[in-house]
């Protein structure tokens, strides 16, 4: 199994500990990832809001790198994938939209043709992998581990670009596959508030504790995302809650691939676990590094 | 508020035009969107089902000069809920993109397309991640294409757009 893989902004400038943990996971799997030469912004949420022609052809830009190397664009974070994904599907059916976006990209000397899928890492493991694969990798069990699962947001919304619900089941399916428990809480279909940092920081600190009163309440003991916007929220915004409404949720984050690499048996890097706010060192001691 | 003589009954179809508003004309004020934002339970001034209504009566001055349009994140629930097919999150695109071009480009936003024109990424690596990355054997920086952004940019025009932002109304 062979990708392209775009690794987005977000990623590579603030959380190198998801890229090496997926670096890391996704070859025991048989997946290749192809690293995608000149990619740009993926045109997300902030963008679209700007300008609907800029989103399109910047999002075609990189679509039309994937297609140049034939392979299909495999994304980690959930805007990257609702971008990519939401532009890769309209422009597939609708052809004068499609003839308008390319009288831009002849500018760059590019040209959408529409011959590539855009996935998420979740479908790659659930559909290309199989969730038996993903069990039989498991090595240590996190047997007994209350998860709450944070899909975010663009993973499974709107529903018609998703085929409906399918990829919450999903998420929760590969979460177990590593032994753990995945809960339900009320608000797990509501946003984090990450989209709104840099905006208005109070609010988006607001959105992310009700999320978290509500897994508290529901029992669980630490969150597992794909979403980047998600990891930083909720994990940053326990210390400015801790702060401002002297409430302490003590919910470690982890990225859906840092929980499975600790799962097949790799221990976490002492800088990795340091990537995380809320300690993990109470939940996880076994499976990090020493520092 | 709006008062009767400053509505632009037009404004509806003004919208509907653009191309993600034509959700516009499918609502009938319910309120499903307004009970599943995640915003207008913390937000008293935003309320999707008011600003479908404000657009629809005229209201246009306020709808496209005010924050109004910026608090939405696009987290899609009101899309997926709308009994009417009626794209409440789309719309919330077509009138920012709209006030964008009245010059009502919020601060955070601004910033965002500053850093796109500049490096090609919304988010690019502090010189400490840099670092960071170099000796865990990753790739400094993302290799980008600033050039071709930047082409991209001027042809569609948000270069120009975003040069000629006003400070927006409270």
């Amino acid at each position: 199994m062979k990708y392209a893989m775009f690794w987005g902004c977000l990623i590579p400038a603030r959380e190198p500990n998801y890229e090496v943990s997926v670096r890391k996971i996704m070859p025991a799997f048989g997946v290749k990832l192809v690293e995608m030469e000149g990619t740009n912004c993926c045109a997300p949420f902030g963008i679209q809001s700007l300008d609907y022609m800029s989103w399109l052809a910047l999002a075609a830009r990189n679509l039309c790198i994937g297609e140049e190397m034939g392979l299909d664009i495999v994304t980690l974070c959930n805007d990257c994938y609702e971008s990519l994904l939401m532009v890769n599907t309209m422009l597939k059916t609708d052809h004068e939209l499609k003839n308008q976006v390319n009288e831009i990209l002849a500018e760059v000397g590019k040209e959408y043709k529409g011959k590539i899928d855009v996935k998420n890492m979740i479908d790659v493991l659930y559909d290309d992998v199989g969730v038996k694969k993903v069990k039989d990798a498991v090595k240590k069990p996190f047997t007994g581990l209350k998860v709450a699962t944070q899909p975010g947001c663009h993973l499974t919304k709107p529903k018609r670009i998703h085929f409906g619900e399918r990829k919450f089941d999903a998420f929760d399916e590969l979460v177990r596959a590593t032994g753990a428990e995945t809960i339900d809480y009320d608000r797990r279909q509501s946003c984090c508030g990450g989209p709104l940092r840099g905006i208005n920081d109070e609010l988006a600190r607001d959105v992310a504790r009700m999320k978290l009163i509500s897994i508290k309440n529901a029992g669980a003991e630490c969150i597992v995302t794909v979403c980047p916007f998600c990891f930083l929220e909720l994990d940053m915004s326990q210390l400015e809650i801790k702060r401002h409404f002297k409430e302490e949720y003590n919910l470690p984050v982890l990225h859906f691939a840092e929980l499975l690499r600790m799962a097949m048996g790799m221990k976490l890097d002492d800088w990795e676990t340091k990537s995380h706010r809320v300690p993990l060192n109470p939940l996880l001691k076994d499976r990090l590094q020493e520092g | 508020m709006t008062k009767l003589s400053e509505l632009e009954p037009k404004f509806m179809h003004e919208v509907a035009n653009t191309p993600r508003g034509k959700g516009i004309l499918a609502c009938i004020q319910c309120g499903r969107c307004s009970s599943s934002c995640p915003i207008a339970r913390l937000v008293d001034e935003h309320n999707p089902r008011q600003l479908m209504e404000m657009i629809i009566l005229g209201s246009r001055d306020e709808v496209l000069h005010t924050k109004l349009p910026w608090y939405c994140l696009s987290c899609f629930t009101c899309l997926d809920r709308c009994p009417q097919g009626g794209d409440v999150a789309e719309v919330m695109f077509a009138i920012r993109n709209l006030a964008v071009r009245e010059g009502n480009v919020p601060d955070g936003f601004a910033a965002q397309a500053g850093n796109l024109i500049k490096t090609g990424r919304v988010v690019t690596p502090a010189m400490m991640m840099i670092n960071k990355r170099e000796k865990l054997g990753l790739s400094k920086t993302p290799s980008t294409a600033i050039e071709e952004v930047q082409k991209i940019l001027k042809k569609t025009t948000l270069d120009k757009m975003m040069a000629s932002r006003r400070t927006v109304k409270e």
